[in-house]
């Protein structure tokens, strides 16, 4: 029994420079590692039977026996009497069984799990299957094989050709746990998931068709090897987990039947820690898991209703049992369990939440405005239309690659900064919920603490611990992963914002334009406008409506002034000889031209009726002839011109009624007249001042000169003898002189005409009656 | 005024040679398309001007926000970072509105003032259109009397017709020379008048450009660790994303 522990080391050292790959890292990401398959360094005992069943059955019986019978073996390996010698003999040679043990079940696991590699793993693998998540099922399958041939073949190094006396298993353990505790949480860790994976797969008809053929062609290996007890997926699945929680078993029975004098013995203990240590890390880890899975999937997918039905008295206790608490807390300054890393990582958790939900918004709202800066370039390209004459081409083409750069920048934003950002705030929530428990699950345990109730206590202790401890680890991973993912975004956006600054530099500067300095530019366009509006269209319209409006007022007087000369006493007479007495008449009132070949006439004036109606057949307006010019005349301007009449009237009574009517007239027109047409006032008040005197003469009835041709104008001779035939007629003599005071009769007949002669008034029928003319 | 749908098309080719009117027709149109233009140029750049404010604005949002963010208390390259970025977007922000001034100065204003000629020019269309129908219904009242029958009456009214026709022909006569002979004068002006607003805009967006170009290259420079592609970040972004993915604590979905 003498220590020679110094070959095993050196063979386990070389091994475990073999072991570096195995490096301990982040277990979680090891998940979707395909892990390669490295030449088992087992000296295949590939034959070597398997009996699993059997080893299993012997495993069983030696717990019970260990369980049995601790106490006696303990004490009995104290004395080292001739009956403790022999039971030392006992012991020992029950230890080199359970070594054997140990080994033959490590070898028959390894062979289980290269077969799995081998015929379902690798096949799975190599068919690529789509929706057939192989290392979802198996995950780190490759490496658990990897560890456990390690294990195998440094157990066997251990034992092989070394006295059972010195024989260090304990050490081998000790040795590997590190490598053994990753290896195994990893896989642990993903097996309850892979399970849920495999019901999934086993519902779909094909993917269940390539599960069974490899399952198939490893029964086969087996029922040739003569094992037929299988085996499906699943017991191949969990077969590690089968595995890891022996360990401690049989290191266990190992160390109890090993002699406390035994060098293994201490080693032994170290490692059954170790291994038990492995176990117990894993469930932990498996239940934290758990526990954040419970709490993730709680509030989502929830109904009121399902909300409504878990709320019963104990969720209500808890609920204000925390609110207390946290009031307590609140106020009296109540310790609290701290912990400041998870307290730093949950401030950089929420920091990074808003900055990425900001710059999210941000970002989007500067994309959306950069879509729209084609429309410089489009605007540019009018301008470009406007300025340069019909094709001319003197400039490159900006709108060909113009709206290119912008939608390129946006849809390259859109892929390489907005949809990583958004990924990534949409993990959020997770944590944010989980978070929230904690706080939750920590109220709970302080308000345990002081009462330390001790099962209570314990279970919120270890809930919050769990719950903290994973909260710490992940969310540094977590804020690491997406603080860079922020930069990267960051860096990204300003590459594209250079790129796409570059891009329009570039579109722009295929115009080139002269360069005018920028006075120059306001002088030039000043100038050009000035000329334009010298146009004479833009300055006849452009001006205001009232200006218009007035211009149009001024212009229309200056067109009628040169029209209107005035009848003058030669025309008068000449009308008066021309016409007969009964053609004559004399303007009522002023009346002003309104159609074309109207003539003017002024109030008073005499016209000789040509025709009475116009040319339309109308019979309101009338042919005149002014002695000047011919025209038409309303008709109801126009008075008979009856200077019998007018002389017979009573001389006072008719002078205030024409005066008047002058005045009314007057008062009317002239202002009118003055304003508007600004005709000298001369010629106006000339006629009407030589018509007033005309009308004064009449009434005198005198013969002298001045009205000489008024009075010539009704003077006619009687050109048959015409004979009365009642009292209302007048007879005739040929040629006798007859004053004729009105042209028709009181009817208004043209053909009877009130004439005097001799102091006697009568009609007489206007076709017996000539002109007098003085030849 | 004949109202036989046949006739009417043939009065109005005598009253003024096709090619007048043609002339007329063609020079209107090339100003009517200008207006059109000037007018929608208008419309473009003022909504143009404020898409690059706007812009420029959201920029100096995004780093004015991460900015404020308790995050840069506690990461100082985050910080350094950051910083820099605003610099770069509060200088383009200042360039931008520079830009947009000068755009506004020699561009939109010239715009405007040029547009404010064509009311005028369509007021003095319009009259010429009146005059010219007016002309129109005269010339076909003289026409009428000239196919009748020589009775006094005709005469007469057709003496009248001609009377009236006279000055109104003269006034159409006017203004269809007057435009004819202006429109084109105006329409040439517009190339003497934009090409400066064209060459300012281009260079405006020019030097406002290249500046940008050399901010945003000087930052890239400073906050980029060399040799980084874009594919490379996309690829690292994704990775990290599923490393996040696999946390337990995230919900995955």
């Amino acid at each position: 029994m003498e220590p020679r522990q110094t070959p095993g080391k050196e063979n386990m050292g070389s091994k475990r420079k073999n072991l570096t790959f195995l490096r301990p890292r982040l277990y979680m990401l090891e998940r979707r590692k395909t892990d390669t398959v490295v030449d088992s360094s087992v000296s295949g005992d590939h034959s070597g039977t398997l009996r699993r069943s059997q080893s299993d059955r012997t495993e069983y019986n030696q717990k019970l026996q260990e369980k049995m019978t601790p106490q006696t073996e303990r004490s009995s390996a104290e004395t080292p009497t001739p009956e403790e010698e022999q039971q030392m003999g006992r012991m020992m040679a029950k230890r080199a069984k359970i070594i054997r043990e140990l080994i033959q079940t490590e070898r028959d696991y390894v062979t289980d799990l290269e077969l799995c590699v081998r015929e379902v793993v690798q096949p799975l693998r190599n068919k690529q299957v789509d929706r057939l998540d192989v290392d979802g099922l198996f995950s780190n399958i490759e490496s658990v094989h990897q560890i456990s041939a390690q294990l195998l073949s440094l157990l066997e190094e251990a034992t092989t050709d070394v006295e059972p006396a010195v024989q260090v298993i304990g050490e081998v353990f000790l040795q590997i746990k590190g490598p053994l505790e990753d290896i195994y949480k990893v896989y642990c860790y993903h097996h309850d998931e892979a399970h849920s994976v495999l019901e999934s797969y086993e519902k779909e008809e094909d993917l269940r068709q390539h599960l069974s053929q490899c399952i198939q062609s490893l029964k086969n290996i087996y029922m040739q090897e003569g094992k037929p007890n299988l085996l499906d997926m699943g017991s191949l699945m969990i077969k590690p987990i089968q595995r890891v929680m022996k360990y401690p078993l049989l290191l266990c029975e190992l160390r109890n039947s090993t002699p406390p004098s035994h060098p293994d013995y201490r080693a032994l203990e170290e490692a059954f820690t170790a291994v038990k240590d492995i176990n117990v890390n894993i469930n932990e880890l498996k239940r934290r898991k758990d526990l954040v899975l419970k709490y993730k999937k709680n509030d989502e997918d929830e109904s009121l209703k399902d909300k409504l039905s878990k709320l019963n008295i104990h969720s209500i206790s808890k609920k204000s049992k925390r609110v207390t608490n946290h009031l307590k807390i609140l106020t009296r300054g109540e310790s609290q369990v701290k912990d400041n890393t998870f307290n730093r990582e949950e401030k950089l958790f929420r920091s990074l939440e808003k900055t990425l939900r900001l710059c999210v918004k941000n970002i989007s709202s500067c994309l959306q405005h950069i879509e729209a800066m084609p429309f410089t370039l489009q605007s540019v390209a009018e301008l470009r239309e406007i300025s340069y004459r019909d094709g001319e081409e003197n400039c490159g083409e900006p709108q060909s690659h113009a709206s290119n750069p912008c939608q390129d920048f946006v849809a390259r934003s859109q892929k390489l900064i907005l949809t990583p950002l958004s990924a990534l705030l949409s993990l959020f929530p997770g944590p944010q919920k989980l978070i929230q428990k904690r706080y939750d699950k920590l109220l709970d345990y302080n308000s345990s603490l002081p009462r330390s109730a001790a099962d209570e206590s314990d279970l919120a202790k270890r809930e919050y611990e769990a719950l903290n401890a994973q909260l710490v680890e992940e969310l540094q991973a977590f804020n690491q992963a997406a603080r860079k993912i922020l930069l990267n975004c960051l860096r990204s956006f300003v590459t594209l914002l250079r790129d796409l600054m570059l891009m329009a530099l570039e579109a722009y500067s295929t115009v080139k334009p002269v360069l005018l300095p920028v006075l120059s530019i306001a002088e030039i366009q000043n100038r050009v406008l000035e000329e334009v509006q010298n146009l004479n269209f833009v300055k006849d319209n452009s001006s205001t409506f009232i200006e218009r409006k007035l211009s149009f007022e001024k212009k229309k007087p200056a067109q009628i002034l040169p029209e209107v000369p005035h009848q003058t006493d030669d025309h008068r007479s000449k009308l008066l000889s021309t016409y007969g007495a009964e053609e004559i008449y004399r303007a009522k009132r002023k009346c002003n031209a309104t159609q074309e070949h109207d003539i003017n006439l002024l109030e008073g004036e005499l016209v000789a009726v040509l025709e009475q109606k116009d040319p339309l057949g109308s019979t309101s307006r009338w042919f005149v002839d002014t002695g000047f010019v011919k025209g038409y005349v309303y008709s109801s301007f126009l008075k008979p011109y009856n200077p019998a009449k007018e002389q017979k009237a009573d001389a006072e009574n008719r002078f205030c009624d024409d005066d008047f009517e002058n005045l009314s007239l007057f008062v009317s027109c002239r202002p009118a007249g003055d304003s508007v047409t600004g005709t000298p006032e001369g010629s106006i008040s000339d006629s009407s001042s030589s018509l007033s005197g005309t009308c004064g003469k009449f009434e005198t009835n005198g013969a002298d000169a001045d009205n000489f041709q008024e009075v010539d104008e009704q003077i006619f001779y009687a050109v048959h003898a015409f004979q009365a035939r009642s009292d209302h007629e007048l007879s005739l003599q040929e040629y006798q002189r007859v004053h004729i005071l009105r042209f028709c009769d009181l009817s208004g007949n043209k053909e009877w005409w009130l004439a005097e002669a001799q102091g006697q008034q009568g009609y007489v029928p206007a076709n017996y009656l000539g002109k007098m003319t003085y030849a | 005024m004949s109202w036989i749908p046949f006739k009417i098309g043939q009065p109005k080719k005598q009253i003024i040679p096709k090619t007048v009117e043609r002339d007329f027709e063609r020079e209107y149109g090339k100003l009517q398309q200008l207006e059109e233009q000037t007018k929608r140029l208008q419309k473009d750049m003022k909504k143009s001007t404020d898409a690059d404010l706007a812009m420029s604005k959201s920029a100096v949002k995004i780093s004015l926000d991460l900015l404020s963010n308790p995050l840069c208390e506690q990461d100082q390259d985050f910080l350094d970072m950051v910083t820099a970025l605003d610099t770069a977007m509060k200088r383009m922000d200042a360039f931008n509105q520079e830009k947009v001034n000068q755009i506004q100065k020699t561009v939109i204003e010239p715009l405007k003032k040029f547009g404010s000629v064509f009311p005028s020019l369509n007021m003095a269309v319009k009259r010429r259109e009146q005059a010219l129908q007016d002309y129109r219904r005269l010339q076909a009242k003289v026409e009428k009397y000239e196919e009748k029958e020589k009775t006094g009456p005709v005469l007469a009214k057709l003496h009248q017709a001609r009377e009236e026709l006279r000055p109104v022909r003269e006034d159409f006569e006017a203004k269809n020379k007057q435009l004819l002979d202006e429109m084109p004068r105006f329409y040439g002006s517009r190339l003497d008048y934009f090409q400066p607003s064209f060459e300012s805009l281009i260079r405006a967006q020019v030097v406002y450009y290249s500046e940008m170009h050399k901010i945003f290259g000087d930052l890239t420079q400073q906050l980029d660790q060399p040799g980084h592609s874009d594919e490379q970040r996309e690829r690292e972004n994704e990775a990290k994303l599923s490393e996040l993915r696999a946390l337990s604590i995230v919900a995955d979905d």
